[in-house]
């Protein structure tokens, strides 16, 4: 099908000026710009521009990459620089392979079934609500299913995860990252104002949160903004558990949509040789989930030590170690991933994205506070 | 119009040549080396911090 590729390792070569412009930008950032955003006062407050805007260097880096596309290079990214930036998805891909080195399977056990069973049915949920709605619309089908994982996991890992297995281009990960960023913004901000005036308790407000609010960096946002405090039962410490578990679904869901998106591809290109479900299990499956699932085992055997879970023991030197290669990494990939993204292209598709995207946020976050009151006292703390 | 936003050059899982966004074969191979690079990271970080 593509055999007039020449293969990896004949490309390498070419691709190292791209790549040492993706490692200068992130390096950059992560050394000048984050330090310089973090001292700067505005309205006499230090650190005010990371602090309101949010911005880190995984936002900083998408942006200088679309900047380096569709700004300085005029809308087409300069062939020198092209083999370098067609690495980023094995960075995101390696990085998420990484990921697995957060998680341990005795942390969802603890969990308790009553936590589970509401993660999951909202998982499964937003997936139909998502899937239902972009055929409602006529969204693009890679779209939907980039939305459907973005909307019901953890949002930007999700959505970056479920891209390579539904052929989706750079703005459809765009897409899903800006409303689900934006969307987040707005429930950081409301979230602690509605938590204190419906006075709920840190556990009910943790499990709220870390089931409404989409983005992994917003739930921890949102938890500190309602109770500061970092300890266990704090917030904080029951939010990002019950992320976490949404995050450990992130295999799964990708292989729902993986069949899903190929089950339908394949019966609309109307080929004649319909493939059985075993047959798309096989090609379609994205293998890197399995070097994910493999890192979850691997740090729930301790093969790296302490995973610094919160009120056991602090984090291994190894662990920590990975997790910041993991952030370079990811960090990388992300620059890369900003350098596919046409402006002109997010034009091209419109507002639906973002109208689904508002609707089923919506409803997530406004039904997962009704649930969370509705089942409180069987909520269990760890 | 999903065939014409399809096209170009930056369908990320797309397996044709010109619309690829990958080095490698298809995304099999690239899933592969993905899980090939993260072993060796693993392992230098794992010796690393061998005592």
């Amino acid at each position: 099908m593509s055999s007039e590729s020449p293969g990896f390792f004949r490309q390498l070569p070419s691709a190292i000026p791209g790549l040492a412009l993706i490692i200068i930008t992130m390096v950059v950032i992560r050394f000048w710009i984050e330090p310089w955003m973090g001292d700067t006062v505005i309205l006499g407050q230090k650190g005010w521009l990371i602090k309101v805007t949010h911005l880190n260097y995984i936002l900083l880096g998408i942006i200088c990459g679309m900047l380096y596309r569709n700004v300085i290079f005029g809308g087409t990214m300069p062939e020198i620089f092209s083999n370098g930036f067609k690495l980023s998805r094995l960075m995101i891909k390696t990085g998420i392979i990484m990921l697995g080195s957060l998680y341990t399977f005795s942390a969802i056990v603890q969990l308790g079934s009553m936590a589970i069973f509401l993660i999951g049915g909202f998982v499964i949920l937003t997936i139909i609500m998502v899937l239902w709605l972009g055929k409602v619309f006529g969204l693009d089908r890679s779209m939907t299913g980039v939305m459907a994982n973005a909307l019901s996991i953890c949002g930007v890992s999700a959505a970056v995860a479920t891209a390579p297995a539904v052929e989706a281009k750079a703005s459809h990960v765009a897409y899903a990252i800006a409303t689900i960023l934006g969307f987040g913004i707005l429930t950081m901000f409301i979230s602690p104002f509605i938590g204190h005036a419906l006075n709920l308790t840190d556990l009910q407000y943790g499990a709220w949160i870390g089931t409404g609010i989409l983005n992994s960096g917003q739930v921890l946002a949102a938890a500190l903004a309602f109770n500061p405090n970092v300890a266990p039962g704090t917030a904080v410490s029951v939010a990002e558990i019950w992320n976490i578990m949404r995050v450990i679904s992130i295999p799964f869901a990708v292989f729902a949509i993986t069949v899903w998106y190929w089950a339908g591809k394949d019966s609309a290109d109307n080929t004649g040789k319909k493939k059985s479900l075993g047959t798309l299990l096989v090609e379609k499956f994205p293998v890197f989930v399995i070097g994910f699932m493999a890192m979850v085992f691997l740090t729930s055997m301790g093969a790296f030590g302490d995973v610094g879970l919160k009120g056991g023991p602090p984090a291994s030197d190894t662990i920590k170690m990975l997790r910041l290669v993991m952030q370079w990494v990811f960090g990388f990939g992300l620059v890369g991933l900003g350098g596919f993204i046409d402006f002109k292209e997010l034009r091209q598709a419109g507002g639906t994205p973002l109208k689904l995207g508002l609707i089923v946020g919506t409803t997530k976050y406004v039904l997962a506070l009704i649930v969370v009151l509705l089942i409180k006292d069987s909520l269990v703390a760890i | 119009m999903a065939n014409e936003y399809k096209t170009g050059s930056e369908t990320i899982g797309a397996a044709g040549a010109k619309s690829k966004m990958t080095l490698f074969k298809d995304d099999r191979a690239e899933d592969i080396g993905s899980i090939i690079v993260t072993v060796l990271i693993v392992a230098v970080i794992v010796v690393m911090n061998m005592k």
